[in-house]
């Protein structure tokens, strides 16, 4: 069997273990499931927050002071007018009309003391020259009252045959997003494959550190070269992302399809390149991403021989990950900017700032640089991580480790 | 090379930690099917010359080949291993564990597992196939890595310090083990420091210590670095029997005690009856490996590093 072969068996013999402890165990149902987690405890905030609103939303009222004759006309256009408005929160407070009497000035200004209602707007005088007052938060509802009386008016002098019109409606795409929207699928993107490596990445070191504790690293050691080993984890991890990705992609896919299509439309990333090239690049530079941390990762992982001293290794290195997703994302904020290009070229930020640069900007020929530049540093770093490791785990079964050794 | 190679191969290995020569220029050949020990004390150097043996680690100077390969992982599919610090993963049964050895090695998972229940049958762990690493106790477990250092069947087998951690029961399974490997055609080296076990299934060894090879043979020539001893009793006790005796005989309560003389016993025989002291009872002792051991190393040196 040639040597490449041979590597890439045994790295999927490892890589199909690791992947089956990480996946049947109960803190993968947790992960798996973590997004449902964190989003319900949003979800619940959200509530909090929408029933406090929705106390004051079911009470609040903009108030015409009409003469009978108007009331039913008025009633109608707000009808009418009401239709444009997508969302609840954004249309104003339900209309109640008042029967003029005595002074509608004063009237106007009772009406905001009202038990009954909380009142934002209240109009009252002619329709042809309308009297707003508005409290704090009306100003809307002041601009809508006003069109009110003037959809009235126009009823009035059209003797309520207020004309039907159904406009053909065409849906147009628009072409590449807008800069914003860019923007914003650009930190989404960094931050995704930020989370997701943050998680893989500490998972690895974990089997290690598992195999280090019960000695199994040198039946491996013995059995299968060091960068196979190594390949392996990483590889076994990549398949647990896979898995993630894979689940929350189909729910997320499936969900979009039953969602009304301008609502998904506006969820939908936009990126520069074009959405299948960004899903290419997105996933390239995940995994990017991923191999570069991960051995990083593991390195520490060799180096230290107990899971306190893991721990303590892995902040410095959870703390340079925060580092570079800062720097990606400063990147993306100013696409053009020197922050960007050195979050770039930068070997352990490139992925993420790549990933972002891929939203904001069409041209393809820096990825295919990037991810070449990215593949020698993965190379580096695992062949790298792999000799350390040698020397870390394997001079011996009471190794210490390299800075403990050179003092004796 | 070729099959008629010796299995392992090694000529003036040297193993540096800092300053220290753990292993220090040793040479080593295992003839093909052979079951060779490799003895010494505690800290004489062994484990860290199997695992330079096995690429594990590289050695600073020397050169070794194992089944013909000068790079050992060429030959990591048709070798097994048992590692001094035994490990497997806890939460895998027993079979899968074994199975995982055997798709290290390049055994399909299929005939892994098959053949695990097979061994574990034959081993009497049967009851044992579908239990976690977990659940069993030490000595089962080694047991289990064991087989699981074996399942593909290797042509070259190294077991570091076998025998520890095993009590006398599955000390025997062992040594059947052992033994049905080398039918099978395999080649066995091990290493201990308790040389019973060695005594009874080596054809070859090699004691070191210090980091040196100190000896080199089979088993009866490890013993012939040392005289036989001859425990002689008169049949008539009289004063002037020692004027008979060799220089080094010394009084064993009714008897005498020597060694073996270099051109024999017959002539003092012959000259004990004709002086009319008779031969009351007389044997000849061959010394044990433990004591040509303890007599290569050193009686110091035997105790080795406190482990
Ligand atoms: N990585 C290492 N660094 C320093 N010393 C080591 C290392 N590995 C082994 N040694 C030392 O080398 C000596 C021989 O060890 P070892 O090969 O395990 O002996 P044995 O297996 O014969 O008991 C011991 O003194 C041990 O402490
Ligand atoms: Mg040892």
């Amino acid at each position: 069997m040639s040597n490449l072969l041979r590597t890439l068996r045994q790295a999927m013999t490892i890589a199909r273990r690791d992947f089956i402890a990480t996946v049947f165990t109960p803190i993968f149902l947790l992960f798996l499931f973590a997004p449902v987690i964190m989003g319900s405890f949003g979800a619940i905030g959200g509530m909090g927050a929408a029933s406090v609103a929705d106390g004051r939303a079911d009470k609040t009222r903009i108030v015409a002071i009409v003469p009978d004759a108007n009331a039913r006309t008025i009633a109608e256009a707000d009808t009418r007018l009401r239709a444009v408005f997508r969302r609840d929160e954004e249309a104003p407070p339900g209309l109640t009309t008042l029967r003029p009497a005595g002074d509608p000035a004063a009237q106007a200004r009772a009406a905001f003391a009202s038990k009954d209602y909380e009142a934002t707007a209240v109009l009252y005088g002619p329709l042809e020259t309308p009297q707003v007052l508005y409290g704090p938060r009306g100003k809307r509802a002041a601009d809508y009252l006003g069109l009110l009386a003037a959809e009235t008016l126009a009823a009035n002098r059209l003797n309520g045959d207020v004309p039907r019109v159904t406009a053909v409606k065409t849906a147009l795409e628009r072409q590449g997003g807008s800069a914003g929207n860019r923007r914003q699928s650009a930190s989404f993107a960094v931050f995704g494959v930020f989370l997701l490596n943050l998680f893989l990445a500490s998972q690895v070191v974990g089997t290690m550190a598992e195999e280090r504790n019960n000695k199994v690293i040198e039946v491996l050691a013995a059995a299968v070269p060091l960068e196979s080993v190594f390949l392996g984890k990483l590889l076994g991890m990549f398949g647990v992302a896979i898995l993630f990705v894979g689940f929350w992609g189909t729910i997320i896919a499936k969900l979009g399809s039953l969602l009304p299509p301008d609502v998904a439309s506006a969820l939908a990333i936009q990126a520069a390149v074009g959405t299948p090239a960004f899903v290419v690049l997105f996933v390239t530079y995940f995994t990017m991403a991923y191999l570069l941390l991960g051995s990083a990762f593991l390195v520490v992982g060799a180096q230290a021989s107990t899971p306190r001293e893991i721990q303590m290794l892995a902040l410095p290195i959870s703390v340079l990950q925060m580092g570079m997703l800062a720097l990606a994302l400063a990147g993306t904020a100013r696409p053009d900017g020197w922050i960007a290009t050195v979050a770039q070229m930068f070997p352990l930020s490139s992925p993420f700032a790549m990933a972002g640069r891929a939203a904001t900007s069409p041209d393809l020929w820096p990825h295919i640089a990037a991810i070449a530049w990215q593949l020698l540093w993965v190379t580096i770093f695992i062949t790298l991580g792999a000799r350390l490791f040698r020397r870390g785990v394997l001079q011996s079964g009471s190794a210490k480790p390299f800075w403990k050794r050179a003092r004796g | 090379m070729t099959v008629n190679d010796p299995a392992v191969f090694a000529e003036h290995l040297v193993k540096r930690f800092g300053e220290r020569r753990v292993v220090d220029g040793i040479d080593l050949i295992v003839p093909r099917g052979a079951i060779y020990g490799v003895l010494g004390p505690n800290g004489a150097g062994k484990t860290t010359t199997l695992r330079t043996l096995l690429g594990i680690i590289e050695p600073d100077e020397g050169r070794r080949s194992i089944l013909g390969h000068f790079s050992p992982r060429e030959a990591s599919d048709r070798v097994g291993y048992l590692p001094e610090e035994r490990g497997l993963y806890p939460s895998m049964k027993a079979r899968d564990a074994i199975a995982f050895m055997g798709a290290l090695r390049g055994l399909d998972r299929r005939t892994g597992r098959t053949r695990a229940a097979e061994m574990m049958e034959a081993a009497g762990l049967g009851h044992a196939i579908d239990e976690k690493i977990k659940k069993l106790s030490k000595g089962m477990a080694q047991l289990v890595q064991l087989l699981g250092s074996v399942v593909h069947r290797p042509d070259l087998l190294v077991l570091d310090e076998p025998f520890s951690g095993l009590d006398p029961v599955n000390q025997e399974k062992l040594e059947a083990l052992i033994l049905a490997e080398r039918d099978r055609g395999a080649t066995v080296l091990f290493s201990t420091h308790i040389m019973a076990h060695a005594e009874r299934v080596c054809d070859r060894l090699a004691i070191i210590a210090g980091g040196k090879r100190r000896f080199e043979g089979t088993v009866d020539e490890a013993r012939g670095t040392l005289p036989s001893r001859v425990r002689y009793l008169p049949a008539r006790p009289q004063a002037g029997v020692a004027e008979v005796l060799p220089h080094d005989a010394t009084p064993d309560g009714d008897g005498w005690r020597f060694q073996l003389p270099r051109e024999g016993i017959e002539g003092l025989l012959v000259t004990l009856i004709e002086r009319g002291y008779g031969i009351g009872g007389l044997s000849i002792e061959r010394p044990g490996l433990h004591d040509a051991f303890v007599r290569i190393v050193g009686r110091d040196a035997a105790e080795g590093e406190p482990a």
